[in-house]
């Protein structure tokens, strides 16, 4: 066996920065939010009424921030309009131009029907918003069949939301470390855990702390899950079923940042399982794991999968910086969804109050 | 070796009859031909002097950083401890199933009929999904236009009857560029003498490339299992100055 060293080598920088990851991470927890909404508004399941709500809020917010995250990564916002004056329907990027409106315009119906009583009880107290509750409410009238049609819509978007950002990272051969089946089934159930983690916070800001062992519940069994499909494709790639897994794991054999970056992957998603499972009662801290699990997964797909090169030797690591698309970015995105946040919580009640 | 290193570029512009009558007739010439462009790249004739690199900066006005075509360099020792230079040029492959065009969502990235790949600048939204899924890395998002960049086989300078700069300017010829759909052009028969001795990048890929390589290192047709020197060195621009 010949030894090399690559003496000139010529690395590609990420073409996919972590406008994608802050992209792929909101709009799947916005996703899982909006699931979490249905046993409560929908359904009209006692237990879940108080939860659905802040999942409602959680999904409002992350799902109108995600897109600013993907426009940012066209380096010209106007360039949107050439997905739809000429989409390739090959492309699984093409179809998501249209899942996203979908979906965001089911979210943003399913919202105001879900709202509307509420807002009509708005506009009769004194406020100087009085007038703009009342035309928001439309009338006020509760139209349970309205909603549900509206959520069908929203799930129907939610759906494909789902498959095709698991898919469009899927079917690049070119990249070991997504090029597997379990990548938009991981994507999924890490978009519940993050979308439980988002919610358990909202929870927690608004001090409804009841609903605590319910989340934890469920937020247990998605990790449970993420734990079950992340062991799975190591062994596939161990034992080389998976011959993309399989390379993935050759490309990344004797690298230290990568020992670190599995051992912190496999070891916070355990703890996060454990404090699930042992502090049922508490949400800020579970929250903040299940949403670090989510995004971190998405981190090492995304910038550790482009970091393993295609071709010669050199890898290419990133490296935050101080600039828009790197680390203000980042920070942009979390301050637009908790600008988000006071608005919303700001317009309109969202405790268990408001909704009696 | 060939004591006429330069054999190439006279038969290419021999091939071209309409070369001299102007820029426009030597396009309808190849339209005509029904051309199929493609590069044969003969490693053994490399000395990795990067004339290749430059010329393709200087011609396509490349960032600082970002190139369409390079000369990767390795020092590779066998198994008696003997250490030899192998080199890989690297460029866009424009593969005949290349994998960059069914991903473009705006349909940007197209093959022409001469067989190059090239991207549509006004129709690209720089989304980078044709970055991600080129096999062979020869793909980058331009930092000047913040749009798909890649070697075009420097088709502005074919259709005007003139070579890829990169070809022109190589000192040893290592790179053959003609039209395969003719068995008279010096690449159809450089690859017919060569028949069995020739390879493409990542063949398992499935993209058939039209890029061909004499005397490729196997070791070295995809990612290279090695330690690299750019891994051990200090990065200004991701270390700080």
């Amino acid at each position: 066996m010949n030894t090399t060293v690559e003496v000139l080598g010529f690395a590609r920088e990420p073409g996919w920065l972590p406008w994608a990851v802050q992209y792929f991470f909101l709009i799947g927890i916005s996703t899982a939010a909006f699931f979490l909404s249905l046993p409560g508004l929908v359904w009209q399941h006692p237990d879940w009424r108080g939860i659905s709500r802040r999942a409602l809020l959680a999904a409002l917010v992350c799902g109108l921030t995600a897109p600013v995250a993907l426009l940012a990564d066209l380096h010209q916002p106007g360039r949107f309009l050439n997905f739809y004056l000429h989409p390739n329907f090959y492309s699984w990027m093409a179809w998501g131009a249209f899942f996203i409106p979908l979906y965001l315009l089911g979210l943003i119906g399913y919202t105001w029907l879900c709202l509307r009583s509420q807002l009509a009880d708005l506009a009769k107290r004194p406020s100087p918003l009085a007038g703009l509750y009342r035309k928001l409410a439309y009338g006020g009238h509760h139209n349970p069949s309205a909603i549900k049609a509206a959520a069908l819509v929203a799930t129907l978007g939610a759906v494909l939301v789902l498959l095709y950002t698991g898919m469009e990272v899927m079917v690049v051969q070119a990249r070991p470390l997504w090029n597997t089946a379990f990548l938009p089934v991981i994507f999924a159930i890490t978009a519940l855990t993050g979308g439980i983690g988002m919610t358990a916070l909202s929870e927690a800001v608004s001090g409804n702390r009841q609903s605590a062992p319910l989340l934890n519940q469920w937020l247990a069994r998605g990790v449970w899950a993420t734990l079950v499909l992340l062991a799975a494709w190591l062994v596939f790639g161990l034992v080389g079923t998976s011959t993309a897994a399989a390379d993935a794991l050759a490309a990344m054999a004797g690298s230290f940042g990568w020992l670190v970056t599995g051992g912190w992957l496999f070891g916070s998603t355990l703890l996060t399982l454990w404090v699930a499972r042992n502090y049922r009662e508490s949400l800020v801290v579970p929250a903040l794991l299940a949403l670090h699990g989510a995004w971190l997964v998405r981190w090492i797909v995304f910038i550790g999968g482009q970091s393993l090169p295609k071709m010669g030797s050199a890898s290419h690591p990133y490296t935050l910086t101080l600039t828009p698309d790197s680390l203000l970015g980042i920070v942009g995105m979390a301050g637009l969804c908790l600008t988000l946040y006071i608005i919303l919580t700001s317009l309109i009640p969202w405790d268990d109050q408001a909704n009696a | 070796m060939n004591a006429h290193p330069d054999l190439s570029r006279r038969a290419f512009f021999t091939a071209l009859p309409a070369v001299t009558a102007g820029l426009a007739i030597p396009a309808h010439a190849a339209d005509e031909a029904n051309p199929h462009w493609a590069m044969l790249v003969d490693t053994r004739r490399c000395i990795a002097c990067q004339a290749c690199t430059m010329a393709c900066s200087m011609e396509n006005v490349s960032p600082e950083g970002q190139f369409r075509t390079v000369v990767a360099t390795y020092a590779v020792t066998d198994q008696t401890g003997k250490t030899g230079l192998s080199v890989l040029p690297r460029l866009c492959n424009h593969c005949e199933e290349p994998p960059c065009i069914p991903v473009c969502p705006v349909g940007a990235t197209f093959k022409r009929k001469d067989g190059i790949v090239l991207v549509d600048g006004e129709r690209c939204v720089g989304c980078a999904y044709c970055v991600q899924a080129c096999p062979y890395d020869a793909r980058f998002v331009n930092h000047h236009t913040g749009k798909a960049d890649k070697c075009t086989f420097c088709s502005h300078r074919v259709e005007a009857g003139l070579l890829p700069a990169c070809v022109e300017t190589c000192v040893g010829g290592a790179r053959i560029f003609g039209d395969i759909n003719n068995p008279q052009s010096e690449i159809s028969r450089r690859l017919v003498v060569a028949e069995g001795k020739t390879s493409v990048l990542k063949p398992e890929a499935g993209t058939t490339p039209r890029v061909f390589y004499i005397g490729l290192d196997q070791q070295l047709d995809g990612r290279v299992d090695g330690a690299a020197t750019a891994d051990m060195m200090w990065r200004p621009d991701t270390q700080g100055a």
